[in-house]
């Protein structure tokens, strides 16, 4: 019995090995993805290591400041309503191309684009209370003057 | 083992003596309270394992001197009787001289908490250092990052915070370890006595770069330390040569690091207001450099992998117009 349950362990803990696996080095990808067919946008969209790295720079590039939860209209990310398409290449054309002088296409590089699209088109998938959870993650602790600890 | 194995076994030990990371080279007052308690816990248990391994070979030799002589093991002993007895005291004593020992070390730890102290608040960050002064002038705190400075002879209260993760700030020279906890302000003082360069370090498992969480501490006269302080409190002086660097750092860099005088503004990674007037790069992974900072904006995850800093393509003279541009900023 003991050791029936040892192996289900280990099994249970080998099902959680690739969701989180991380590259590092020249495997990012150098390009725009290629429609919402190319075959590099899973590595990335189901894949939670990229997910979170793109919910990191989502809020360290201020994308956050105008894209809150609560705000109405297109501005709104997580209602699933997407103006421009909800496919991946044409998110990533919306962050890239299509905020105007904030020119996203030519200040953020191209892997980091391609984990912030994968953060916005997984918005959808948690309830506002996860969302809220996330942020807060994300925002860490306070420091300099929103310092908030002894004085 | 032979000879030559011998001599380098005996240099890796020797490497440890160079005494900038080392609580055996107590240069603090805290530092110098645990530097005490360590010696006292080394002689007082040492000498109670040197009565245990004597008391051992004593009862030993007895029995095989008895053994000689006669067959009867069962019969009462006085003189085993009166030794257990001794042997309790003597370990009451011992346990009593480290009790009263931790104890004053505690108090020597403590004792400045009632004083008034330069403030510094430390916030530990996937693996660099935060570091903001309180202005002694204003109400301002000035930032930097990975490097400490402290004068000698004052106290400095050190009040810790992270921002994502448990890390320990240890600085072995000048005082013990104290953790780094999200949701937590631990406040840590340091009285640091002798001048001279010194090395912190994460002390708690933080991640994969644990190793590279380091930072550069350096001990110096009040004097000194005031003018460094002031230094650090300018803006940043961006000079003619420089202003493609600064155009290029506004337009990549700018929205994780803050440098301040400019407009980049960015608070996800290490200020960079006066980055080259630090001695290390990425929290002790490189040494200052103009070219250690070309190699770290060329390929971060290459030198630190795992860093939080990606890496940006730029082109090459993009890449050389930022590092100059860091390179001057003193």
């Amino acid at each position: 019995m003991a050791r029936v349950a040892t192996v289900l362990l280990f099994v249970a803990c080998l099902c959680g090995c690739s969701n989180e696996a991380r590259y590092v080095g020249p495997t990012m990808p150098q390009t725009p993805p290629a429609g919402d067919g190319d075959p590099r946008i899973a590595s990335y969209q189901s894949n939670l290591y990229q997910v979170s790295q793109g919910g990191r720079y989502f809020a360290w590039y201020g994308c956050s400041g105008c894209h809150a939860d609560d705000v109405a209209g297109v501005r709104n990310l997580p209602d699933s309503l997407w103006r421009h398409g909800g496919g991946f290449a044409q998110v990533y054309g919306s962050i890239a191309d299509r905020h105007g002088a904030l020119s996203f296409g030519k200040r953020i590089p191209v892997e980091q684009l391609w984990q912030l699209t994968a953060y916005v088109r997984d918005l959808p998938h948690h309830t506002p209370e996860k969302r809220r959870r996330l942020e807060v993650d994300q925002k860490a602790e306070a420091v300099g003057p929103a310092w908030t600890g002894p004085q | 083992m032979n000879s030559r194995s011998m001599a380098l076994l005996g240099m890796v030990l020797l490497a440890g003596c160079s005494g900038v990371q080392s609580p055996l080279v107590p240069s603090g007052d805290q530092a110098g309270a645990l530097h005490n308690l360590f010696w006292l816990m080394v002689v007082v248990c040492g000498g109670i394992y040197l009565l245990v391994i004597a008391g051992l070979a004593w009862g030993l030799m007895r029995v095989r001197r008895q053994s000689a002589t006669t067959s009867d093991h069962t019969a009462s002993d006085k003189r085993l009787d009166k030794g257990v007895w001794v042997a309790a005291a003597v370990i009451v004593a011992g346990l009593t001289v480290l009790i009263v020992g931790s104890f004053l070390a505690d108090r020597a730890l403590f004792a400045t908490r009632g004083q008034s102290a330069m403030m510094v608040r430390v916030t530990g960050y996937q693996w660099w250092w935060r570091i903001e002064y309180r202005d002694p002038a204003g109400n301002r705190w000035i930032e930097t990052a990975n490097e400490l400075h402290l004068p000698a002879g004052r106290t400095t209260r050190v009040q810790l915070g992270s921002a994502d993760v448990i890390h320990s700030f240890w600085v072995p020279n000048v005082a013990g370890k104290l953790d780094l906890i999200p949701g937590r302000r631990n406040q840590l003082d340091l009285t640091p006595r002798r001048e001279g360069w010194f090395r912190g370090q994460c002390a708690e498992f933080c991640g994969t770069q644990h190793a590279h969480m380091a930072f550069d501490v350096k001990v110096e006269s009040p004097a000194t330390f005031d003018a460094w302080l002031a230094g650090q409190g300018r803006n940043a002086t961006t000079p003619a040569a420089s202003e493609r660097g600064q155009g290029v750092f506004a337009q990549n860099c700018a929205a994780c690091h803050g440098i301040r005088g400019t407009l980049a503004y960015g608070r996800a990674g290490p200020d960079l207001t006066h980055i080259a007037s630090r001695r290390s790069i990425a929290a002790g992974t490189l040494p200052m450099s103009r070219g250690g900072l070309q190699g770290w904006i060329a390929q971060p995850q290459a030198l630190k992998p795992g860093t939080a800093m990606p890496t940006i393509p730029l082109s090459a003279a993009d890449a050389n117009a930022v590092a100059q541009y860091l390179a001057g900023l003193k």
